[in-house]
């Protein structure tokens, strides 16, 4: 006769613990479940909605993809001496967008540094958020470069939740973040630093995105120093305006209150003006809470177009000779306005590019009263001259 | 001297060193950034109390201490025999950036002297100039322990 599953006879002469057999499979189930739960947070793919299966309330007019770094030193202080972390503000505002627009499908991706638990087993470290309707329709955690294509965790949860489009679906791409290097790569990702990330893995990221089809109407980069040829140059193929700050965006910072309602913000103008609009929005809070240089660009893409063909040739001549210092960390090898290069002096160098800019309200550079909107990489003396300083960091 | 024994000094040196090794274990798991984020705090604690009182020629000494003690510790660790190449050109630059903010406030070296009704705005600006300097100067994570280090130890 079996025995009750709440008895437990213990053979105390023999030494052993006798227990019941339904009491043995409870125990396995629940240490199944245990053990479950604990390896969940290591799997590479959460279980999420399917969100094709849910038709939107109202039409799909815009599209927003914003991806937020994490994964490095994002802490700043305000004017009044608070903290902040950059990036948590860049996702609180991303929320913010998504909820204040029915008419838009908006994914946010947060890629956070990687932590682990029990120091050994790796969490998860990037943070997916998919809006519909102003709704939020599913989050979850992802685990970030699982491939060698550095965005393809992105690409897969994009594809998985994007709505076809109708005609006449304004794009828009957010990126936030350190500068992102135009040559070597190395260390971006604190967690990571053997990884490498440059314009090129972005471009790649966006071909995806777009399928080679119709470009992102508007490409902001909330970076430092990446309104440059090359960058420029880079995502060309896939925005037809981009916003990007040619030298250090303080806080990586760009305002996102005119995304808040697209369907005013968007109605007049196009999206020239609304370029126009977010970059001179953009630059207003900044010069109120910001005593260094102030610079933001817009970028007509095709009207740049003569002016990256001219300084295509010196710019990469420039970039080979760097990427040699393959130890040297690129943001620590100076930047300058490409006007100061007389190697740049092209006629039409300003075509294309709307420029907001105010100095430093300190420092030597306090008397330089404009800049171009095109960032280059210190001239050839310059690099002559630092060469021992180069060399030394290369050891 | 006077009330100072052998005893007392070894004690000193014990904190000293339960300070160091208490900041590099825990450190030790936070990171370069963690690291970089108290040389801020450093910048915003003094930049707060710059703003906290309104004699400009309290304001000054308040700046100037802050970066002389900034100064002298990257001095101390720059002459480390351990300190690798790559740290020593990012610890010059460091220094640079903060001989350049000493000089526009005292009014040397070709700078106009930051007028008394600046120096909140200037106090900003290094908190603001420091943190982007962070962006562009790569220091290693033990290196940036040790000015924090150095920087308290001074400060006492």
């Amino acid at each position: 006769m079996q025995k009750p599953c709440n008895s437990i006879h213990a053979n105390v002469a023999s030494g052993s613990l006798f227990i019941p057999m339904p009491i043995t499979k409870c125990i396995r189930g629940a240490c199944c479940v245990v053990f479950a739960l604990i390896l969940y947070p290591f799997s590479s793919i959460a279980p999420s909605v399917n969100g094709k299966a849910l038709e939107p309330a109202a039409p799909i007019r815009y599209s927003i993809v914003s991806i937020i770094h994490g994964d490095g030193e994002y802490a700043y202080h305000d004017s009044s001496g608070d903290e902040h972390a950059a990036d948590e503000d860049a996702l609180l505002k991303a929320k913010t967008v998504a909820t204040q627009n029915p008419n838009a499908e908006v994914f946010i991706f947060h890629e956070i540094p990687q932590k682990h638990f029990l120091i050994f087993f790796p969490l998860r470290d990037g943070e997916f958020y998919y809006y519909r309707g102003g709704r939020l329709i599913d989050s979850e955690s992802y685990r970030r470069y699982q491939d060698s294509f550095r965005f393809a965790p992105e690409i897969e949860l994009y594809d998985r939740f994007h709505v076809e489009e109708q005609g006449g679906c304004v794009r828009l791409f957010l990126y936030f973040g350190h500068e992102i290097p135009e040559f070597a790569g190395y260390g971006y990702d604190e967690s990571h630093p053997e990884r490498i990330f440059t314009v090129n893995d972005l471009a790649e990221g966006l071909k995806h995105i777009t399928h080679d089809s119709a470009k992102f109407d508007l490409v902001v980069l909330g970076t430092c120093y990446n309104g440059t040829p090359r960058t420029i140059e880079s995502l060309a193929p896939y925005a037809q305006y981009i916003v990007a700050s040619p030298e250090n965006l303080h806080l990586s910072y760009f305002d996102l209150s005119p995304l808040e309602h697209l369907e005013t913000s968007l109605q007049s103008g196009g999206i020239a003006a609304f370029a126009k609009n977010f970059a001179q929005n953009a630059f207003d809070k900044l010069t109120k809470e910001v005593e260094t240089a102030i610079t933001v660009a817009v970028y007509d893409v095709d009207k740049t177009k003569p002016f990256l063909h001219y300084a295509r040739k010196d710019y990469e001549r420039t970039m080979t000779t760097l990427a040699t210092f393959t130890n040297v960390q690129p943001e620590s090898i100076a930047h300058c306005d490409c006007a100061e290069n007389t190697a740049y002096g092209f006629k039409g160098m300003n075509d294309g590019v709307e420029i907001f800019y105010r100095a430093p309200q300190f420092g030597r550079a306090k008397s330089i009263q404009n800049h171009s909107g095109w960032e280059c990489w210190k001239d050839k003396v310059w690099q002559t001259t630092n060469r021992q300083l180069l060399e030394n960091a290369q050891k | 001297m006077k009330g100072t024994t052998m005893s007392d000094h070894k004690m000193s040196v014990h904190k000293i060193s339960g300070l160091i090794l208490v900041i590099l274990s825990v450190s030790f798991f936070s990171g370069n950034a963690q690291a970089a984020e108290k040389i801020q705090g450093y910048f915003n604690s003094a930049a707060r109390e710059v703003k906290a009182t309104a004699d400009p020629v309290q304001k000054r000494e308040i700046l100037n201490n802050e970066f002389q003690s900034v100064s002298n510790a990257l001095n101390v660790i720059e002459s480390m025999p351990q300190t690798s190449a790559s740290d020593r050109a990012g610890l010059e630059r460091y220094q640079s950036a903060i001989k350049d903010n000493q000089n526009e406030l005292n009014g040397t070296n070709g700078y106009a002297s930051v007028p008394d009704g600046q120096l909140n705005a200037f106090s900003n600006y290094v908190v603001q100039n420091m943190e982007q300097a962070d962006e562009t100067i790569t220091i290693s994570v033990v290196t940036l322990l040790l000015i924090i280090i150095v920087v308290i130890l001074i400060a006492r």
